[in-house]
């Protein structure tokens, strides 16, 4: 929880530069970077680009933006050429960081769904998790595969100020953008080869492979025995290009729930050649839809009975129905808690100080404070359902006030955090745009943390908003060997 | 009390579906005033009966008929003793006692949480309706059961008890507007009014069975009333649309926070038709 701080007047400080030291002085991770793209010169980087937007146009990278009212607009992935680097030494920081809060996370959610020790201990209120709209009364003392809820996560980090490294949120339900992080490595070995030749870059291209791994790891009928299947809510996802790509690289079935039936607890694909057992399902599809038994009955995207199927232990579910609780961004401040409490570690990533808006104190602080906040609803993502104070306009705040006011619950607030700035290019000049970083995190016999993830931009100047459904742009991530 | 009961429920569909899934909470509970002396349950077509019990404590059966049919039939028949003769006979305790069990209570079970805050169109948070009545407060001073049983005379001045004004999707707020409908929407009233004074209630779906020898006329179908958590007691059986406790004429059945959660057939299928409204045949009979 954040301190409520009396001092109003304070300006907002300036954001840390991944890339310079100062204005002028590359870090100096960057520099065998720096001294190429200045020995290329422009016009040659300028072709670069160019035959870099070519690419992915031919591969078809997109993704689509959801307005109020259209259906969804698909976009070619912007990319920029310039790659972030992350030295050995601060990745292993995240890594140990990131594994450390899945394997808490992952053992709160068995704890909420089975004994709720850590809610009769008192560390987390009950009625948090009793109010929280993702809280699935429907799989309680259901005993997932090996125990293993997150199998795959995103977890979204910043840098505040002082270059610190912070978990700005969790993603534990159906995460997206990984295919982008492969992406963009592939393009940018592509396009320009000689920027690797100078450093030693972490392959992130693996992917598929870890990822059918941890899913061969969770078959009830052993790694021998598991038939995979990406079930995707369809062509009119904004991720469809993810879970198609994902089903392609690993190999296995692409269906939609329409191709699969349960019947006496066991799942099936409808084939040419008749019914085939499957055994691992990693769903794109939202708790809400995933089975129209027991979740909305109107529901035509999941496959009815498979939660009893699972119930059976005769399918596994990846990710497993029921994250949401532990990823509610209202539960999110207390993770150093959950963190303590099961693992008896100090943690190794700190949270960005969040107001509660349930509590009446830093509720009405941060209505008074708005302009200076970043509002968010505790269950939406994708940058969707938030208030960025300093953007917003007095008529958006009153209504974001309006809705805190009703919905306490529902909303959190941060003071805005000056993300980290890198050098992308923008039009022909380099100029500064804010960043965060994705890194994905598969579960499976052990906790794997892909080294690299989906850096985000904000491509408009002075904005702290990168998500791609707003507008937002990416970069490859370079994880250095040691 | 020994009842013998049979429930038998027959959907029809003018258009063949398949792929059918059902949930079934229709086992009588079994708890310290009610005893299951033997169930059988059966369908047709005839299917695989699985079963676990759920969140809430129900006994649900589940199956699939995934072959095209145009006919469902599940069958329950029960035998159920209940041994409730008088729901007073408890010592109750003193109203600073049961606030201080109550703390404790939800200390050792957060699910009670659930029983308090939740709200749903069926038991809406009265604060927000807008309807200008004075809901029934709940006096510190006083135990439970007096509240209680104050809401349940109050209820009958804002209800009255007519089949058809209502249906069973429909909303509080309409029972209300109405100031009509029948017992699933009296349970859900006293529900809404006990939570809001911060006690758990929740609702039950069960029979009704009659003290008249011989009663010819049918019970229409399930019954529904109210459970709320009395400190020191326990859950505690309130009929709203009767303004009675519950006693061995109620066989509970299953509980939820609403009439959803303890819905006695839950289907999905595929196919074109909608389903016809189910045929209940239903009969209790005194052993």
């Amino acid at each position: 929880m954040a301190a409520i701080s009396s001092d109003t007047s304070q300006k907002p400080r300036i954001s840390y530069h991944e890339f310079y030291t100062d204005g002028f002085t590359p870090r100096e991770h960057y520099r065998p970077l720096w001294e190429h793209i200045q020995s290329v010169g422009q016009n040659a980087f300028e072709a670069k680009v160019h035959e870099s937007q070519l690419a992915l146009h031919a591969e078809g990278v997109t993704f689509t933006v959801y307005g109020d009212s259209d259906e969804g607009i698909e976009r070619i992935w912007p990319f920029d050429l310039i790659p972030r680097i992350i030295p050995a030494s601060e990745w292993s920081i995240i890594e140990s960081g990131l594994k450390q809060r899945v394997r808490a996370l992952n053992l709160f959610l068995k704890d909420i769904y089975h004994d709720q020790r850590i809610l009769k201990d008192g560390v987390v209120p009950a009625e948090l998790i009793y109010q929280g709209k993702d809280f699935r009364r429907e799989i309680m003392g259901i005993d997932p595969p090996h125990d293993i809820y997150t199998h795959i996560s995103g977890i979204d980090i910043i840098r505040d100020e002082d270059g610190k490294y912070l978990v700005l949120e969790d993603n534990l339900r159906t995460p997206s953008g990984v295919s982008y992080m492969i992406e963009n490595r592939v393009i940018e070995r592509r396009i320009l080869p000689e920027f690797f030749a100078k450093y030693r870059v972490r392959r992130v291209e693996h992917y598929p492979a870890l990822l059918l791994e941890a899913l061969r790891a969770v078959s009830p009928r052993g790694t021998g025995q598991a038939e995979i299947v990406v079930l995707t809510p369809g062509i009119y996802n904004s991720a469809y290009f993810e879970h198609t790509f994902l089903a392609k690289e690993m190999g296995v079935e692409l269906a939609e729930g329409r191709d699969l039936v349960a019947k006496d607890d066991v799942v099936y694909l409808k084939t040419t050649t008749g019914l085939q057992r499957v055994d691992v399902i990693y769903r794109r599809v939202d708790d809400d839809f995933l089975d129209p038994l027991v979740f909305r009955s109107d529901s035509t995207l999941g496959v009815a009975g498979i939660i009893n199927a699972w119930r059976a232990g005769n399918i596994a579910i990846v990710n497993a129905p029921g994250n949401g609780i532990a990823d509610d961004k209202a539960v999110y401040p207390y993770v150093p808690d959950i963190i303590r409490y099961y693992l008896a570690e100090a943690p190794i990533l700190h949270n960005v100080p969040t107001y509660q808006m349930t509590n009446p104190e830093e509720r009405a602080y941060v209505l008074d404070n708005l302009e200076r906040m970043v509002v968010k609803a505790v269950s939406e993502s994708g940058g969707y359902g938030m208030l960025m104070g300093p953007a917003s306009t007095p008529a958006l705040r009153k209504e974001f006030a309006a809705k805190v006011q009703e919905d306490p619950r529902n909303y959190i607030a941060q003071p805005v955090i000056q993300l980290s700035r890198h050098i992308c290019y923008m039009d022909g000049e380099l100029e500064a745009r804010h960043l965060d970083l994705r890194p994905y995190i598969i579960y499976g016999d052990d906790i794997n943390v892909v080294p690299g993830g989906l850096t985000r931009v904000a491509l408009t100047k002075g904005s702290l908003v990168v998500n791609s459904s707003q507008g937002g742009g990416s970069k490859d991530t370079w994880v250095l060997a040691e | 009390m020994r009842y013998f009961i049979e429930h038998e429920t027959v959907l029809e569909y003018p258009e063949a579906v398949r792929e059918h899934h059902v949930e079934l909470r229709l086992t009588p509970r079994e708890d310290s005033y009610q005893r299951l002396l033997g169930i059988t349950l059966e369908t047709e077509p005839t299917a695989g009966l699985r079963g676990y019990r759920d969140y809430y404590g129900n006994q649900v059966t589940c199956f699939d008929i995934i072959q095209p049919h145009r006919r469902l039939v599940t069958r329950m028949r029960a035998e159920v003793e209940n041994t409730l003769a008088n729901p007073f006979d408890f010592q109750p305790l003193s109203p600073g006692d049961e606030q201080e069990r109550l703390r404790e209570a939800l200390r050792t079970t957060p699910a009670l949480y659930d029983y308090i805050l939740s709200r749903s169109p069926a038991t809406p948070n009265l604060g927000r309706l807008d309807q200008g009545f004075a809901f029934p407060c709940h006096e510190p001073g006083r135990p439970v059961l007096e509240s209680v049983q104050q809401a349940m005379e109050w209820i009958t001045t804002v209800l009255r008890y007519k089949a058809g004004v209502t249906t069973v999707h429909s909303t509080l707020a309409q029972a209300l507007t109405a100031a009509a409908g029948v017992c699933q929407d009296f349970a859900h009233l006293l529900i809404a009014i006990v939570r809001s004074w911060k006690i758990p209630a929740r609702y039950v779906m069960g029979y009704l069975a009659s003290r008249e020898e011989g009663a010819e006329e049918a019970p229409p179908a399930t019954h529904a009333w109210t459970e709320v958590f009395i400190p020191g007691r326990g859950w505690t059986g309130f009929d709203a649309t009767q303004q009675i406790l519950a006693n061995d004429l109620f066989i509970p059945v299953a509980v939820g926070r609403d009439y959803l959660d303890a819905a006695p057939q839950r289907g999905s299928f595929k196919g074109d038709a909608a389903g016809d409204n189910p045929v209940i045949r239903l009969s209790i009979s005194q052993q």
